[in-house]
C-alpha cells in the first residue's frame, strides 16, 4: 500500500499536469510555469521537484495524450477494426482534446526541439497503426492503392485544416465534434474503391 | 505489460516476443534473426525506417525523430552519455 505521503506526493504531480494541460489548451504554450505554479496552488519550486525541467513537463502532457490515443486504439481492438472504426477512434481522442490538439499543431514550433519530437514520435505511431489497417484494406481490394502514409497525411490534412480555421467552420462551437461526419464520410468514399 | 527497452513498444502478446520468449526485455521487431539484441546503428537505422514510412518524412528530420526517442529508452543509456 502507498503511504500518505506518497498519495500526495502523486496528486500533487496530478494537479500540476491537469493544470498545466488546461492552461496550454486555453492560453497557448507560452504560458509560464509560473502561472501554472499560481493556477494549480503550488509554490514554482514545487512545480520544478515533481518535474526535472519544462521539457519534462511539456513531455509529460503530450505523452497523457497519446496514452489516450493509444487506449482507444487498444479498446477498438485491432485485428478486427474497420477504416470507419479507427477514423471515429481517432476523432473521439481529438474531439476530446481539440483545444489542446490545435495549440499542438499551430504553436508547434514554439516548443523546445526536443518536445516537437516527442510529438512527431507520438504521429508515427498512430501513423502506423492506421497504416497496418490501410495495407489491410488494399490487399482485400477494399482501398484504392495509394501509398499509405499519403492516405494518413491527407487524413490528418483535413483534420488539421478545420482546425486551423476553426474561426470560419464553427466560431461558436467545437469545429471536430461538429463536421466528424462529413470529414469521416468524405475521407472514407475518396480512398474506397 | 513489458515495454520495449530498445523501442518502447507494449509487448502484450508472446508474438511480440523474440522467438516467443517472454523473458526477453525487448521485442521481436528489435531482434536479430539469431534473437540478440540490434546495435545502437542497426535500432536507429530502423526507428528512421520506421518513421519515414509510416508518414513520409525526410530523411534528416526522421533521424533525429528516432534518436530523440531513443535518449529515453534504458537500452542505450550508455550510448548517450559517452557524449
Ligand atoms: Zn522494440
Amino acid at each position: 500500500m502507498k503511504s500518505k505521503r506518497q498519495l500526495q506526493k502523486e496528486s500533487t504531480r496530478q494537479k500540476i499536469i491537469d493544470t498545466a494541460y488546461r492552461i496550454y489548451a486555453t492560453e497557448g504554450f507560452s504560458a509560464s510555469t509560473a502561472r501554472i505554479a499560481n493556477e494549480a496552488g503550488v509554490s514554482h519550486g514545487t512545480v520544478f521537484a515533481h518535474f526535472k525541467s519544462l521539457n519534462e513537463l511539456l513531455e509529460c502532457i503530450i505523452g497523457e495524450f497519446q496514452i489516450s490515443l493509444a487506449a482507444e486504439f487498444h479498446d477498438m481492438g485491432e485485428s478486427s477494426a474497420s477504416v470507419s472504426d479507427f477514423l471515429d477512434a481517432h476523432l473521439k481522442v481529438l474531439i476530446a482534446h481539440e483545444e489542446f490538439y490545435l495549440r499542438l499543431i499551430t504553436e508547434r514550433s514554439l516548443l523546445p526541439e526536443e518536445v516537437q519530437y516527442v510529438y512527431a514520435d507520438n504521429q508515427s505511431t498512430i501513423a502506423h497503426h492506421f497504416n497496418l489497417l490501410l495495407s489491410r484494406e488494399i490487399k482485400n481490394g477494399i482501398v484504392k492503392e495509394v501509398p499509405v502514409h499519403m492516405l494518413f497525411n491527407t487524413w490528418l490534412g483535413m483534420i488539421h485544416y478545420y482546425l486551423w480555421n476553426k474561426d470560419f467552420f464553427s466560431p461558436d462551437e467545437p469545429v471536430l465534434a461538429r463536421y466528424a461526419g462529413d470529414l469521416k464520410h468524405t475521407f472514407i468514399s475518396l480512398i474506397t474503391k | 505489460m513489458k515495454v520495449c527497452i530498445a523501442c518502447g513498444m507494449p509487448m502484450e502478446k508472446k508474438s511480440d516476443f523474440p522467438q516467443g520468449d517472454e523473458q526477453k526485455e525487448y521485442c521481436v521487431y528489435c531482434a536479430r534473426p539469431d534473437g540478440t539484441m540490434r546495435s545502437f546503428e542497426e535500432a536507429k537505422a530502423g526507428m528512421t525506417k520506421f518513421i519515414m514510412e509510416s508518414q513520409g518524412f525526410d530523411e534528416s528530420a526522421a533521424e533525429k525523430i528516432a534518436v530523440s526517442s531513443m535518449k529515453k529508452l534504458p537500452a542505450w543509456k550508455d550510448e548517450f552519455s559517452k557524449e
